[in-house]
């Protein structure tokens, strides 16, 4: 499956404020934890645009940034860097739960 | 709360910092509201050892001098469980760290913490950090005086010090009181070393300007003996010194290890000594009553010494291989006839380095209630401590560890690793730290094969500012990001054992992070064919030079 890893594809990213979970700029201008909703940027001036808006939504995020993304055929979209992977698919190894005695 | 053998909170203490906490409450209802900015509230929250990782808040919680009473572990699991995800971070600091922490949580937290005598100030910023030392204090054989008991005089001092809140940079203080160092002390901003002169009198070996991160510098001794009652006007007069001299303009170069270095250590020697001669008698002049009262504070445990043979202890070593490998890797001397010092190794194969569960933190506090005095400690390598077993209760330790997944017999081996949280959590980190350190002691887990390996520090930091140590790596293992691709970079010969301090050397090109594991079995094999009798790994790298370890890791890699 073809995908466009040309670096030109953005979303808008934040940590929530009360939280710091990781969000992503919707197409309505909200703030969601699903990485499928993100508003995509696919040219320099939309990701101009994007950033802007992001801003102007920071009330209950921080430190907004753009995020480089691939898309494929089907419309899903991966960040391009490692950082930004594993902001948006956590940890890469299985942390220990609360009540567990023995790591498994 | 029960009895401790260490410093216990003062009414002045428990208001400053019940203050504080009320204070940060404000302060984050502030920014919730929208009255703060970002900008306005970082400086705040980083007082309050709260960051903004990459998923989450993380709030780093000073342990001072590594030492933790058992309610104290026990009000950490709670915490960790009803604030957090349950689980907790140990750090090379001997802080503990909580990467799930909600900011509209956090000052219940610190609140909690301050039920039980803890907090989170000067665990961030530009300021004097928790002071580190010795996890062994106050029971190891070879201590010449518990340096907690300065640590806490550090402690008071330092704490909200005014002229000492905005240094140049982070300023990291570590003491021990051993000649045996395990505090790693030469690679502290100022590293202090508690020693008996000639006379009989002890004091401090001053060592000043060491640190890890970008630029590793081993320390310089600016005092060869201090008196004891002296050390507040002398660390005085050094921060005054960094705080006029040291850079501003250069984050990278802000360290007093920078200025050490480039006005050398004589220089520097001068300047403090001149700044020293106008305050060494002034109010920071420790008297000593004041010394004894705090050291009071610190009073050993009584123990009844007890056969320094134990009839089960030794049915159960010939009985039980991996007890008897316990005993010789995780259970040192201790100062009174009949008692050990146990680490809890948070190593167990396969793990995140300095991780544990409420449930295995409730846990050792229950072992270290019923078997060493309710005192536990943090050590700079990741592990808990029980400072003070009898040796008879050895193998129900040894046991009930078991239960934990903490009776690995390995510490000091190839799998007790230091490894810093690494890109998984950190905003700051290039390279993963942690998958890393579970591959190699998934790996190298086999006990009889690391005991035949022996002593071999692995340390790794997912970046240069080397929070996991890998500079003084017997293997540095440092994470690198070439072109969005993880790399890491192999060191040979780091050490902080004192008088063989040393800064590792890098081996040759980064490898993937497929060939970690390789790279690392390669370093081993050369060990093990040309190593002489007794020979740690180190050694035989000192012995016969990086080229036949090269040679073998290219080849494999």
């Amino acid at each position: 499956m073809a995908k466009n890893l040309s670096g030109e594809l953005q979303v808008a990213s934040a940590n929530r404020l009360v939280d710091g979970m990781v969000v992503w700029l919707d197409d309505a201008g909200q703030w969601t934890d699903r990485l499928e909703r993100a508003a995509i940027a696919r040219d320099p001036r939309g990701s101009e645009i994007l950033l802007e808006r992001a801003r102007a939504e920071s009330f209950t995020v921080v430190d907004p940034f753009l995020v480089a993304v691939s898309e494929d055929d089907a419309g899903v979209i991966e960040p391009l860097s490692l950082r930004e992977k594993i902001r948006a698919s956590g940890l890469t190894f299985d942390a220990i739960a609360a009540e567990a005695v023995r790591y498994a | 709360m029960p009895d401790t053998h260490f410093y216990r909170y003062d009414d002045y203490d428990k208001t400053l910092v019940a203050e504080r906490v009320d204070q940060f409450r404000d302060q984050v209802r502030r920014r919730i509201a929208g009255e703060l900015t970002e900008e306005q509230f970082k400086p705040l929250r980083l007082t309050n050892g709260l960051y903004l990782q990459l998923h989450a808040y993380m709030l780093r919680i000073a342990i001072p001098y590594g030492t933790l009473a058992s309610h104290q572990l026990r009000k950490l699991a709670e915490i960790s469980r009803k604030y957090d995800r349950g689980y907790g971070h140990f750090t090379t600091r001997q802080n503990l760290q909580l990467n799930w922490i909600k900011l509209e949580d956090a000052p219940d937290a610190l609140a909690a913490l301050a039920e039980v005598d803890m907090h989170a100030m000067q665990t961030s910023g530009n300021c004097i950090r928790n002071v580190t030392a010795d996890h062994f204090a106050g029971a190891a054989i070879d201590e010449i005086e518990d340096p907690r008991i300065w640590c806490e005089i550090v402690r008071q001092w330092s704490t909200l010090h005014p002229e000492f809140s905005f240094l140049p940079r982070k300023f990291k203080i570590a003491i021990t009181g051993s000649p045996n160092d395990r505090a790693a002390v030469r690679v502290h901003d100022i590293g202090l070393r508690l020693w008996q002169n000639e006379q009989g009198e002890v004091g401090f070996e001053v060592i000043v300007g060491g640190g890890l991160g970008r630029t590793p510098m081993i320390g310089k001794t600016l005092r060869e003996f201090l008196p004891r009652d002296e050390l507040l006007a002398y660390l005085e007069a050094t921060l005054r010194v960094y705080n006029r001299y040291g850079r501003r303009d250069n984050l990278y170069k802000a360290r007093i290890k920078i200025l050490v270095h480039e006005i050398g250590a004589e220089k520097m020697r001068e300047e403090v000594e001149a700044e020293y001669a106008s305050m060494r008698d002034s109010a920071l002049r420790l008297p000593a009553e004041t010394i004894e009262a705090i050291a009071r504070q610190f009073a050993p445990p009584v123990l009844a010494e007890q056969p320094a043979i134990s009839g089960k202890v030794e049915a159960l070593r010939l009985e039980d291989r991996d007890f008897a490998l316990w005993l010789k890797s995780n259970v040192a001397p201790h100062r009174v006839q009949g008692y050990a010092i146990v680490t809890a190794s948070l190593k167990p194969a396969g793990s995140p380095p300095g991780d544990a569960s409420a449930a295995q933190m409730e846990g050792v506090a229950d072992i270290a209630d019923a078997y060493s005095q309710g005192e536990i400690r943090v050590s700079h390598e990741q592990n808990l401590i029980f400072p003070h077993v009898a040796i008879e209760d050895l193998p129900v330790v040894w046991l009930a560890l078991g239960r934990l997944g903490f009776a690995e017999a390995n510490v000091g081996k190839i799998t007790d690793i230091i490894a810093c949280p690494g890109l998984d959590y950190c905003a700051l980190a290039n390279a993963r730290s942690i998958p890393v350190a579970q591959r190699i002691s998934t790996h190298f887990a086999g006990l009889a094969q690391q005991h035949d390996i022996g002593d071999l520090k692995i340390k790794i930091s997912g970046c240069i500012n080397a929070c996991g140590h890998h500079h003084v790596g017997h293997i540095g293992i440092l994470g690198v990001d070439k072109n969005g691709v993880e790399l890491y970079q192999l060191s040979l010969g780091g050490d902080v054992d004192f008088g063989k301090t040393a800064i590792g050397t890098i081996l040759g090109p980064a490898v993937t992070a497929d060939k970690v594991v390789e790279a690392v079995d390669a370093l081993v094999a050369t060990y093990l064919d040309t190593r002489s009798a007794g020979e740690r790994f180190v050694d035989t790298y000192r012995r016969i030079g990086a080229k036949p370890f090269k040679e073998r890791v290219y080849a494999a890699v």
